[in-house]
C-alpha cells in the first residue's frame, strides 16, 4: 500500500507537473512573436502503476516530454515557396529598372529612329539646305547617344549585380556554417535523449533565410541531422559540417558561383541568387544583343545607302556611322556618328548639290529589314513589347508566389503560431490544477495531523 | 481547425495591395496615361512606338506639303508671268507680221521684244528659297545666261528632276527642268523668241516665227499642268494627312489614354478600401483572454 505519503508524493508530482505546464505557457507567451517560433506543449503521462495482486495503483503524472508543434511538410513548401518568391523578387526588382529604359514612346531609342528619318524627308525638299543638313546630323547623333546610354545602362546593371552575387555567396556561406553548428548541437542533444526543439526552431530560421537566397534541398539523415544541397546537387551541408561555395570572375568579369573548382552558376535555381543570375546572364544579354543587332544594322545599311550617292561636294558619299564591330558585338555601345560636316550627306544622286535622289535611299533603310529580319522601328517596338511582357509576367508570377507563400503562412501559423487565447485558457487549467494539487497535499497533512496526533486537530509542525 | 493567431501579415499584405491600386491610379491621373511603362500593357507599349513614328513621319510630311506647295507655286506664277510675256511678244510679233509699221515703229518693237527676252530669261532664273527652280537639280547657279546661242542663252541646268515623299510610299516630282519647260529640243521658247527677233530686224519671215512662238507658247502651257497637278495632289494630300493625324491622335489615346472617370472610381475604392484595411488592423488583436483574468 502507498500510504498518505504515497498520496503527497503523487500530490507533488501534479504540483511538479503543472508548474513545467505553466512554464512552457510561459515560453509561448514570450515567443508569441519570434519568428520561426513553434509554439510547445508539455505532453504528459500518468506514472508508471504500482501493482498489488490484483490492483494497480497510480503514482501520479510524470511530463514525458516538451513537444514543439511543427508540420515538416509545410516547412518544406514554405523552403520551397521562399525559394520561388525570392528568386521573382529580384527578378522583377531588376525589370522594373530596365524597362524604365524602354518606357517613354516619345523619347529614346525608337522616337530618335522616327526623327532621323522624318528629318531625311524634311531634307528632300531642299537638300543643299545646311541647316536641314545639320538636323540629320544631329538626328543621327541623338540615335547614336540613346543607343549607347541604352546599352551601357544594362551593362552598369549587369556590374553591379556582381556584387548582389559575391554578397549573396557571402551570405550563404554564413548560413551554411551557422546550421551546420545548429546541426551538431542537435545530434549531440538528440543523442543525450535530450529536448533540441528549440534548436530546431532556429535551424528550421536559418534554413528559410538560406532558401532566400538560393534554392536548396533539405534531407533527414537516419542519424537525426540534416543534409542540405543545392537543386543540383552540390553539398552545402553534411554531417554537421559546411562546404562554403566562392565567387570567381569569368574573361568578361561576371562572378561566377563556384563550388570547389565546379562551376555551378548556370545550375542553380531559386532564391535572390538565382533571379539575380537570371537577369544578369539571360536578360541583360539577350536585351544587349538585340540593341547590338539594331544599331549594326542601321549603322551598315545606313552607310551602304550614303556610299550610293553624292555628298554636297560633288564627292561619292562616305560613311554616316563608324562601321560597327565585326559581328555587331558591342555595337550599340560603340555607335558613333562618322562625319562632323553635313555637307558630307550624300543626298545627290547624280553628283549635283541640289539632287535629293540619294535621301529616298536613306530613307528607303526605314523600311528594310535591317535587324532579325525587321524594320528598325519594328525592332525596337518588338524589344519594348518584349521588356514589357517579361516584366509584366515576372510580376503577375510573383504576386501569384506571393499568395502562396501567404497561404502556407497561415497554415503554418495555425499550426504553430501561439494564440494568446489558448495560452491563457491553459493558464487557467495549470493554476487550477496546481491548486487542486496543493488542497490535495493540505488534506493529506491534516490527515497525517490526525494520524499522529489521534485526532487532535493540530498541523504537524 | 485552428486559426492562424497572426492575421497581421495577411492583413498589411491586403493593405499595400490598396495603396498600391490607389498609387496606379493616381499616376493615370496625374500622367494621363493609362501606359506609363512597357509592363502596364506590353502590346499597347509596343504600338505606341509605332504610333509615334506614324505621328513623326506624319508631321513631317506635312512639313514637306507646306515647303513644296511654296515651291509649286512660286514656279507655277512664274511660268504665268512667262506666258504673259509670251502672249505679248506674240502680238507684237503679229503687229509686226503686218508689214504696215515704220522702221522707227519696226525698231521698237524690236526693242519691246528683246525687253520681253530679257525678262523671260529673268524669270525662268527665279529661285525660291535661294534655289533655282528651273535648272533641273542644279540649283545653286542660274540656269540661263545670255549667249550667242541661236536660242540666245545657254543652258546651265541638267534635266534631272527631284522627288518628294509626302506620304508612306507616296513620292511626287517636284520641278521640271528649264530644258523641258524652255529650252524643248522642238519647243525651245527661247529659240522662237530669238528667231522672231531675227526675223523682225531682217524683216523677213515674221509670220512664221510669230506661230512658232505661238506653238512654243503653247507647248509651254502644257508643261505648265504639271504644277497644276502637283498642287492639287499636295492639296489633297495635306487634306488626307491631316485627317490620319488626328486619327493618329485617337489612336494614341486608345492605346494609352485615360479613362478618367474610371481611374478616379478606381483611386476613390482604393481609398476606401486602404481606409477598411487600416480600420481592420486597428481593431485586429486589441483584446485576448489575458484581458478578462484577474
Amino acid at each position: 500500500m502507498a500510504g498518505l505519503f504515497g498520496s503527497m508524493s503523487i500530490a507533488l508530482s501534479g504540483l511538479a507537473v503543472s508548474q513545467q505546464e505553466l512554464e512552457t505557457s510561459s515560453n509561448n507567451v514570450a515567443n508569441a512573436n519570434t519568428p520561426g517560433y513553434s509554439r510547445e506543449t508539455a505532453v504528459t503521462e500518468p506514472g508508471a502503476p504500482v501493482v498489488y495482486g490484483p490492483l494497480s495503483i497510480g503514482t501520479g503524472v510524470v511530463l514525458d516530454k516538451i513537444e514543439s508543434l511543427r508540420d515538416p511538410i509545410l516547412e518544406i513548401q514554405l523552403n520551397q515557396e521562399t525559394q520561388q518568391q525570392s528568386s521573382l523578387s529580384t527578378q522583377q526588382e531588376q525589370l522594373q529598372q530596365i524597362q524604365t529604359q524602354f518606357a517613354s514612346s516619345t523619347s529614346g531609342i525608337g522616337a530618335d529612329i522616327s526623327n532621323f528619318f522624318n528629318s531625311i524627308q524634311q531634307l528632300s525638299p531642299d537638300p543643299t539646305n545646311l541647316a536641314l543638313r545639320q538636323s540629320v546630323l544631329t538626328a543621327a547623333g541623338n540615335m547614336a547617344t540613346d543607343f549607347n546610354n541604352a546599352s551601357n545602362f544594362l551593362q552598369t546593371q549587369a556590374t553591379n549585380l556582381n556584387l548582389n552575387v559575391t554578397e549573396d555567396v557571402g551570405e550563404v556561406n554564413t548560413l551554411t556554417s551557422q546550421i551546420a553548428t545548429v546541426d551538431q548541437q542537435i545530434s549531440f542533444l538528440q543523442n543525450a535523449k535530450e529536448d533540441a526543439s528549440t534548436l530546431v526552431d532556429q535551424q528550421t530560421n536559418l534554413i528559410r533565410q538560406l532558401s532566400g537566397l538560393i534554392g536548396v534541398q533539405v534531407i533527414q539523415t537516419e542519424k537525426g541531422g540534416i543534409e542540405v544541397a543545392t537543386a543540383n546537387g552540390t553539398t552545402l551541408v553534411a554531417g554537421g559540417q559546411s562546404y562554403a561555395l566562392s565567387t570567381e570572375a569569368n574573361a568578361t568579369g561576371a562572378e561566377q558561383v563556384m563550388a570547389g573548382s565546379e562551376n555551378i552558376t548556370g545550375s542553380l535555381s531559386g532564391g535572390s541568387l538565382a533571379g539575380t543570375i537570371q537577369i544578369r546572364d539571360q536578360e541583360i544579354p539577350g536585351l544587349s544583343s538585340q540593341l547590338d543587332q539594331l544599331a549594326a544594322g542601321l549603322s551598315t545599311a545606313l552607310n551602304a545607302a550614303n556610299a550610293q550617292g553624292f555628298d554636297l561636294n560633288g564627292k561619292a558619299g562616305g560613311n554616316l556611322f563608324v562601321p560597327p564591330p565585326a559581328g555587331g558585338v558591342g555595337a550599340a555601345a560603340a555607335m558613333k556618328v562618322a562625319i562632323t560636316d553635313p555637307a558630307l550627306i550624300a543626298a545627290s544622286s547624280d553628283g549635283t548639290p541640289g539632287s535629293n535622289g540619294n535621301l529616298a535611299n536613306l530613307a528607303a533603310v526605314a523600311s528594310d529589314a535591317v535587324a532579325n529580319g525587321q524594320t528598325p522601328i519594328d525592332s525596337y517596338s518588338n524589344l519594348v513589347f518584349q521588356v514589357g511582357s517579361t516584366t509584366s509576367n515576372t510580376s503577375a508570377d510573383l504576386d501569384a508566389s506571393n499568395q502562396i507563400l501567404q497561404q502556407l503562412e497561415d497554415e503554418r501559423g495555425s499550426v504553430s503560431g501561439v494564440s494568446l487565447d489558448e495560452e491563457a485558457a491553459n493558464m487557467v487549467e495549470y493554476q487550477t490544477a496546481y491548486g487542486a494539487s496543493a488542497r490535495v497535499i493540505t488534506t493529506i497533512n491534516a490527515m497525517l495531523a490526525d494520524a499522529v496526533n489521534l485526532g487532535v486537530e493540530a498541523a504537524v509542525q | 481547425m485552428r486559426v492562424n493567431p497572426y492575421p497581421m501579415p495577411d492583413l498589411l499584405a491586403a493593405l499595400n495591395q490598396t495603396q498600391l491600386q490607389a498609387q496606379e491610379a493616381a499616376l493615370e491621373i496625374a500622367s494621363g496615361k493609362s501606359v506609363n511603362e512597357p509592363s502596364d500593357n506590353p502590346i499597347n507599349a509596343a504600338l505606341l512606338v509605332e504610333n509615334n513614328d506614324q505621328a513623326t513621319f506624319n508631321t513631317g510630311y506635312l512639313q514637306n506639303l507646306t515647303t513644296i506647295n511654296g515651291q509649286l507655286s512660286a514656279a507655277d506664277s512664274t511660268l504665268s508671268s512667262v506666258q504673259n510675256a509670251l502672249q505679248q511678244a506674240i502680238s507684237l510679233g503679229i503687229e509686226g507680221a503686218n508689214g504696215t509699221l515704220s522702221a522707227s515703229d519696226q525698231q521698237a518693237v524690236v526693242a519691246q521684244l528683246q525687253s520681253i527676252q530679257s525678262q523671260i530669261i529673268s524669270l525662268a532664273n527665279t529661285s525660291y528659297q535661294g534655289n533655282y527652280l528651273f535648272g533641273g537639280t542644279v540649283t545653286s547657279q542660274p540656269p540661263y545666261t545670255a549667249s550667242a546661242d541661236p536660242s540666245g542663252v545657254t543652258y546651265n541646268g541638267n534635266s534631272d528632276v527631284n522627288q518628294v515623299s509626302i506620304g508612306n510610299g507616296y513620292q511626287i516630282d517636284i520641278n521640271q527642268p528649264g530644258s523641258q519647260l524652255f529650252s524643248a529640243p522642238n519647243n525651245s521658247v527661247f529659240l522662237a523668241l530669238n528667231n522672231l527677233i531675227l526675223a523682225l530686224q531682217s524683216n523677213s519671215g515674221v509670220g512664221a516665227a510669230v506661230n512658232a512662238l505661238s506653238a512654243a507658247n503653247s507647248y509651254l502651257s502644257v508643261q505648265r499642268v504639271f504644277y497644276g497637278n502637283a498642287m492639287s495632289q499636295v492639296q489633297s494630300q495635306t487634306t488626307y494627312l491631316n485627317a490620319a493625324k488626328l486619327q493618329i491622335a485617337q489612336q494614341q489615346n486608345t492605346l494609352a489614354g485615360v479613362d478618367l472617370a474610371t481611374a478616379a472610381n478606381n483611386l476613390s475604392q482604393a481609398d476606401t478600401d486602404t481606409q477598411a484595411a487600416l480600420e481592420a488592423i486597428s481593431k485586429v488583436g486589441q483584446n485576448n483572454l489575458f484581458d478578462y483574468l484577474t
